[in-house]
């Protein structure tokens, strides 16, 4: 087991991981920017070296700083977090190179999955069922036309190196074409430094459902179930639940069961994310993977028991997985919701500040706050504007509803603007409360 | 605000260093000599160019062989000629055969003929790795004997120079190769034959002033170093503050020196192009 971990991370990831290391007996050392002198992740890891100024770009991906400090603080291992390097399959082979181990999947499984088009492919020769598109990249214009006639409009064209929402344009008609595929282009182009396209017909009325994969070393994978995330704001996950209320048992057994048939084509080392669009008539496509932990972890935490940190830890460490498919079981329902500085009044624009007073909701049973504030912080404007997230477990949907209400209700925050109302009206909208909501949701039913 | 009120210091447990401690293998991260920022190795791609100021970093022989040259037509010749210490200096011995081991190469240019997109050259590539390519009695030989062969067989050279000048160690006879090295390269050039020379960071002192400026056509890479003296000779000598771009490649092609400046992605295929339009002429005129 290692001795030290470093997290090249920040805000509530960092401290998530933190804490696992802690429970674990692993000493830990936090890295920061200048920005970030103050928090919580500085102040609770063992130790903590500042990397930089406060641009992303000059200190949390800046990879020839993290390796300095994890060689300095004899760090055995890096655990990426999520967003940042996470998916960086240089920062991963350079991990390799110096004798790091990165807590994560390959570098090799990274890129194959990090090119999407690839993913997409290599789904298809392994007999997983995709979003019915393009066969690899469109070079042209022609290609593009004459695929979307063949799929039928509308269609989605995306950027084969992306990810965040970036680099994608719908289709509407052929007469869009032209123009949205030179716009996706440049967009991929300035994001991601390749102007690669691929194409999907848009499934229009689906719901984002995505699994939780976990592969250790010696081959072994299984899935922990899946999360159900279709309350999105402009490709923004806003609320999570596990399990997923549209799909059968029969149907997530059979899920489960290409998740992992998915994984497992690739080698799979580590805890993933596959994700699946869910359309009215009961089908699913492969949409993508995520080579990484995600935000949303903690709702499949409570339904089963099981911490994904310390699995991750554990599988970098070299052990097999401490469970196996038949020993999981899936208990209750969990709801989380992702509370940001953000102003509602003015289109959710991020509203960083310092946190005059707060209190968190706290008390009973199956209410956990992942959280990175405290009062007297100052959130720093550089970074996401997430700053805690509230998650509930009930004995069924009804109930973890009302506990997510009382805690919605309980917490309490002055000096910044947090959309924690937007949350209430979520959770008391009646299509919420029936279940029945899809991807489009919250852009068509809330005036934003 | 200290939350958990740490002390500011607390003891360190020294462990005993295992095999699995965090350490960056040299070369990984290589640092670039023009704009001074730490580069990662990989980033520089297959040219091995700076990807923030575009510098270029500095070849051995064999990566510049590969290169330029097709693949697997570089035959070497006078492989094995090394120095005799003609002035018997101390400790001259021990520094070349650590160089030798260290570098893999006998001496600091590496000579022979090969094809450039099928094309038939004389070729040669100093290396900075060996003494900082400077020029003693093997060098001035090998060169030598390069362009009496080229001559014979009526071939052009082609010269990738790199030089810190002359060796030191060698004295006179170092001097000496500048006037031998022209002579054999005057001769190639009454045959009527091409030379050109491709002057890659550093190329100073007797290398300067001799060989590396006979090309017929002179090209350099981009931000290279080119000049005789070193520049705090001049500026201690001359009393004078430098212009900062000084003895850059840039300064010299103004100043007329040299013909033109390649960037390295495309310096194959302007020698492709340069060795077949003389190529043709050649036939045409023989």
């Amino acid at each position: 087991m290692f001795h030290k971990i470093l997290i090249a991370n920040r805000g509530e990831i960092a401290v998530r991981i933190i804490r696992a290391c802690k429970e674990m007996g692993i000493q830990t050392a936090a890295v920061f920017s200048e920005a970030d002198r103050d928090a919580l992740h500085t102040q609770m890891a063992d130790e903590a070296v500042c990397i930089g100024p406060p641009r992303a770009s000059e200190s949390y991906l800046n990879m020839a700083n993290i390796i300095s400090a994890a060689c300095l603080t004899k760090s055995e291992a890096i655990h990426p977090g999520f967003g940042f390097l996470a998916e960086n399959s240089t920062f991963a082979a350079m991990c390799r190179d110096c004798s790091i181990r990165f807590i994560g999947p390959d570098p090799e499984t990274i890129d194959i999955m990090g090119d999407k088009a690839n993913a997409r492919k290599k789904m298809e020769e392994t007999g997983v069922p995709v979003i019915p598109g393009s066969s690899g990249l469109i070079n042209t214009i022609e290609e593009a036309e004459k695929l979307a006639v063949k799929l039928g409009f509308p269609v989605m064209l995306k950027a084969a190196a992306g990810g965040g929402g970036k680099g994608i344009r719908p289709v509407g008609k052929v007469e869009e074409l032209e123009s949205q595929f030179y716009n996706a282009q440049s967009e991929a182009k300035a994001n991601f430094g390749n102007g690669g396209l691929y194409m999907e017909k848009i499934i229009e009325n689906a719901r984002h459902i995505e699994v939780q994969i976990l592969g250790d070393n010696f081959g072994n994978v299984i899935h922990l179930g899946e999360r159900d995330c279709s309350l999105q704001r402009r490709n923004q996950k806003m609320l999570e639940e596990a399990p997923s209320i549209a799909i059968t048992d029969e149907k997530r057994k059979a899920l489960g069961e290409e998740a992992v048939k998915a994984a497992k084509a690739v080698g799979y080392k580590n805890a993933g994310t596959i994700e699946f669009l869910y359309d009215k008539n009961g089908r699913f496509y492969f949409m993508e993977m995520n080579t990484r932990i995600q935000v949303e972890h903690p709702v499949t935490e409570m339904i089963t028991g099981i911490d994904i940190v310390k699995e991750q830890i554990r599988i970098a460490a070299g052990e097999p997985l401490s469970v196996s498919q038949d020993t999981i079981s899936l208990r209750g329902h969990a709801i989380e919701c992702r509370i940001n500085a953000e102003d509602p009044s003015r289109g959710f624009a991020p509203a960083p500040g310092k946190i005059q007073y707060m209190l968190l909701p706290s008390g009973c049973l199956g209410l956990r706050v992942d959280s990175a504030v405290y009062p007297g912080y100052y959130i720093p404007p550089y970074y996401d504007s997430m700053i805690a997230k509230l998650i509930v477990l009930g004995d069924n949907r009804q109930d973890a509803i009302a506990k997510m209400k009382r805690a919605l209700e309980e917490f309490v925050i002055e000096g910044v603007s947090t959309n924690v109302d937007f949350q209430l009206e979520l959770i008391n909208h009646p299509s919420y409360l029936s279940g029945e909501y899809d991807t489009g949701f919250i852009m068509n039913e809330f005036i934003l | 605000m200290n939350l958990f009120k740490k002390k500011k210091y607390v003891p360190v447990t020294v462990r005993p260093s295992s095999e699995y401690a965090p350490h960056v293998p040299d070369g990984l991260w290589v640092k670039c000599i023009v704009c001074g920022k730490t580069v990662y190795g990989k980033e520089t791609g297959e040219y091995k160019i700076c990807p923030h100021c575009g510098g270029c970093f500095r070849l051995s022989a064999g990566e510049r062989i590969e290169m330029i040259f097709d693949e697997g037509s570089f035959q070497e010749i006078n492989a094995n000629l090394e120095t005799k210490n003609p002035l018997s200096y101390p400790g001259y011995e021990k520094t070349i055969a650590g160089l030798q081991k260290k570098t893999g190469l006998r001496e600091a240019v590496v000579t022979g003929k090969g094809e450039i997109a099928g094309l038939t050259v004389y070729g040669a590539v100093m290396d900075s790795n060996f003494m900082m390519a400077s020029m003693g009695s093997v060098v001035g030989e090998k060169m030598t004997r390069l362009f009496e062969k080229a001559t014979e067989e009526g071939l052009p050279v082609v010269a990738f120079t790199a030089s810190g000048g002359a060796r030191m160690q060698e004295g006179i006879i170092s001097l000496m190769q500048m006037a031998k090295v022209s002579a054999a390269v005057n001769r190639h050039h009454q045959a009527g034959l091409l030379y050109i020379t491709v002057i890659t960071d550093p190329t100073t002192g007797g290398v300067t002033a001799s060989f590396a400026m006979q090309g017929d056509i002179i090209l350099a890479e981009p931000k290279a170093v080119i000049g005789f003296a070193g520049r705090r000779v001049i500026e201690q000598t001359m009393k004078h503050q430098l212009p900062k771009n000084f003895q850059t490649a840039e300064l010299v092609l103004e100043n007329g020196f040299i013909d033109k400046i390649i960037p390295r992605p495309q310096l194959k295929e302007t020698l492709i192009k340069l060795l077949r339009i003389h190529n043709a002429v050649k036939g045409a005129g023989a």
